[in-house]
């Protein structure tokens, strides 16, 4: 029975392993590892993560057997390794037979270049390369199973996921960061210190960086907003661009030279854009908010669709621009200084920053917050207990939107550009993925959601193609390594370590969702 | 003046007309239970009167006010609170955190902390727990935060929603005999049960409720001995 199931792991690994070769992964594995350690070859790079699978597959088949005895162990590593070599030698055989007839492969496969096979064949012949690979593969599956041995006299994995957390817990037991907890102005030190070091921030940065960190704070604030509408109130709002859009051409209308000339002051028009965004917010709120749950999350995903199509519809092309958009938005000047540059929005968006953390945290520690968290966990008690849940719904949707018209007047002024392409669905699914990655309800989870999910991409640069791909691998894994977030909030923390602590009892009468 | 005055009530989901003309009072220091099958429309009667569902017809009065204006978290400031059915408590909030929310309703906070006293003190066990987070409770424990949660509100009357659902005998009767303390100390209940025969016990007037109309209205001592009631839910021939 665990020869079978090692088997079938041994064939999946080893058909993720073909994957990679098929899709080019493995050449791309080589470049980037011939390219830290400066090698004239791919084949090191290459090989290190086909035998990385391998043993992964060796690792997962001992995984498989109930009670592993020393020799089950080995046997099922084995067993994995053959299936896993078997696969891909029959495939490198395949393959490179068929190259050498002369086969069009490439018509199909466009990273199956005779070089990437030469990676992986040495230029031997098919039947003896396919012997050496499956002689490899084995090895690596018997590796496996000897790794999950090791390992298991440490237990690296725990480690991993606790880690952060540990670390944080630890710093602050600290007797030095003790004392210092308990000073007078702790709190308030270390807020100016942090706000210190950030304003110092740009000038260290370059002009790129400046860049992309200001989109990152962008969507900081955009997370913040989101964070009270999804972590805080509970209601799912997939529709959140339709404010950004909003925002965005607030600005646009009011300070570009075209279609309307109005071109007013900058400054002015932020407090504008905040002001009707917010609007907005409880004019959608009011006829939708009445809807729960699933239902909430497709009307306000129609409402976000219905705001691009209009600021792109003909109908509106002389207030909108239509889909060529509008340009040369203003920037903000200051005492006739043109503070329009990356280094100046910078700060700009440093202080939209905390200003959008200093409203949503007084929110949140006051009776306000206590009503969403309330509305969150059960609508109909929190209207039971005296909390008018349409009153406080609206005002979730318009602080969320407010600060959604801000980073939008933010954006358009700072690509002195907009159109209706920056304000897809995407940018509503991004908002929420950073606020989820971050952990739902915290504020310092937004702040890493973003630099992760906004950050990351530029980091991953280096990968070309297969950047997204990467990327959307990482935020699965981070996922399962981390499902409470990056930073959650203690209470989530709280959650979900209840919960680990007594699983397999059925918690009774836990489940507010069901209602009637 | 009757604490509690329903006045022929209709109520309904949609096209159903799940109440057809409920009339009940319920004076001031009373127990008074709403018995009957499933369906019958008891949770239905306690949604009419706390405001959840507006009656298209008839009058709700409390004190001798008309209810009809008022939204739901309005009619808690008056003076009613509800302990669920399926107790509903916040399971991811603590128990303190439950209970705080309870008091949502009212600004004092030397009042607040004498009723999370009073609370304490009905129900030791919520303050050995009063740190644990609510989901974890057992389902007795639950009870004892849903119903400690509804009288942080401080209300005058209580409605409670089949308290004994899913209980072992054991912890339905410490539950009934609390139900009798908190009536004691001055708070008007109207009791919503499956339970015929617990219900009974304690209540000093039932109603009895079948699709959506009262067919009985007594004593509790009297219902207990009437036949159709022995027959249809108390089991017994």
């Amino acid at each position: 029975m665990n020869v079978r199931l090692a088997s079938r792991e041994g064939l999946l690994t080893g058909f993720i392993n073909l994957c990679c070769i098929l899709l080019g992964l493995t050449g791309l594995a080589g470049t980037m590892v011939g390219g830290w350690f400066h090698l004239s070859s791919r084949q090191p790079g290459a090989w290190l993560l086909l035998l990385g699978i391998a043993v992964w597959g060796g690792v997962r088949a001992v995984r498989r057997v109930p009670d592993p005895s020393r020799n089950k162990t080995l046997i099922a590593g084995l067993v994995a390794g053959v299936m896993h070599g078997l696969t891909l030698a029959v495939s490198l055989w395949l393959i490179s037979t068929l190259l050498d007839a002369g086969a069009e492969v490439r018509k199909w496969l466009v990273q199956l270049t005779p070089e990437a096979i030469r990676l992986l064949t040495f230029g031997l012949s098919p039947v003896a390369a396919a012997a050496l690979m499956f002689v490899v593969m084995t090895t690596a599956g018997l590796v496996g199973a000897l790794w999950v041995r090791a390992s298991e006299r440490y237990p690296w994995q725990r480690t991993l996921s606790k880690g952060p957390t540990t670390v944080r817990t630890r710093f602050l037991a600290l007797p030095a960061v003790q004392n210092f907890m308990q000073r007078k102005h702790s709190q308030q030190i270390l807020w100016g210190g942090g706000l210190l070091i950030l304003l110092f921030f740009p000038f260290v940065l370059g002009q790129y960086w400046n860049y992309t960190l200001g989109t990152v704070g962008i969507y900081v604030i955009l997370g913040l907003g989101l964070n009270i509408v999804v972590g805080f109130a509970g209601l799912l709002d997939l529709g959140y661009v339709a404010f950004f859009a909003i925002g965005a051409y607030i600005v646009a209308i009011l300070t570009a030279p075209a279609p309307h000339g109005i071109m007013m002051n900058f400054w002015l028009v932020v407090p504008i854009g905040i002001v009707l965004a917010a609007l907005a917010g409880v004019l959608l709120g009011i006829p939708v908010l009445r809807m729960r749950g699933d239902y909430l999350a497709i009307v306000t995903l129609g409402f976000g669709e219905i705001i691009r199509i209009l600021s792109k519809s003909d109908a509106l092309t002389d207030f909108t621009g239509g889909p060529r958009g509008i340009r040369s938005v203003g920037g903000p000047g200051l005492f006739g200084f043109d503070v329009s540059s990356e280094f100046y929005f910078m700060y700009i968006i440093i202080l939209g920053i905390v200003l959008a953390a200093y409203v949503t945290l007084h929110l949140q520690q006051s009776r306000v917050g206590r009503a969403w968290m309330a509305m969150r966990e059960d609508e109909d008690v929190a209207q039971a207990v005296g909390i008018y849940t349409l009153q406080y719904k609206l005002l979730a949707f318009a602080t969320g939107a407010a600060l959604a018209g801000f980073s939008g007047v933010i954006f358009a002024s700072r690509n002195k550009f907009t159109g209706p392409e920056d304000f897809t669905l995407l940018v509503s699914i991004n908002v929420l993925c950073l606020v989820i990655i971050g952990g739902m309800g915290s504020i310092p989870g937004v702040v890493a959601g973003a630099l992760v999910l906004k950050g990351l991409p530029e980091i991953l640069r280096q990968l070309a193609d297969y950047r997204m791909l990467a990327f959307g691998a990482l935020l699965i894994l981070m996922m399962i390594v981390r499902p409470e977030g990056l930073w959650p909030s203690t209470r989530r923390q709280m959650e979900l370590h209840e919960r680990a602590e007594q699983s397999g009892e059925p918690d009774a009468g836990s489940s507010p969702e069901t209602g009637p | 003046m009757a604490m509690l005055e329903v006045e022929n009530i209709h109520s309904y989901y949609g096209n159903i007309h799940a109440l057809k003309g409920i009339s009940l009072t319920v004076e001031e220091g009373e127990i008074v239970t709403l018995i009957g099958g499933n369906g019958a429309g008891k949770t239905t009667t306690l949604r009419s009167i706390t405001g959840i569902l507006k009656p298209r017809q008839g009058h709700v009065r409390l004190e001798g006010e008309e209810l009809a204006p008022y939204k739901p978290h309005q009619i808690v400031y008056k003076g009613v609170a509800m302990v669920p059915e399926g107790r509903r408590i916040f399971a991811r909030l603590s128990v303190s955190e439950n209970l705080d929310m309870g008091a949502y309703s009212r600004n004092s906070k030397s009042e607040i902390k004498a009723d999370l006293e009073r609370v304490f003190e009905l129900f030791p066990r919520l303050k050995e727990r009063r740190n644990q987070v609510g989901g974890t409770l057992s389902g007795g424990e639950q009870q004892m935060l849903a119903t400690g949660r509804a009288l942080m509100a401080h209300p005058r009357l209580l409605l409670m929603d089949e308290p004994s659902m899913g209980l072992a005998p054991v912890l339905v009767e410490s539950i009934f005999e609390k139900i009798t303390e908190i009536n004691k100390e001055g708070t008007t209940i109207l009791l919503v049960e499956q339970n015929a025969l617990m219900a009974l016990s304690i209540a000093n007037r039932g109603y009895v409720l079948q699709t959506g109309e009262i067919i009985l209205h007594d004593t509790a001592e009297a219902l207990r001995t009437n036949e159709v009631v022995r027959k249809a839910y108390l089991g017994i021939t």
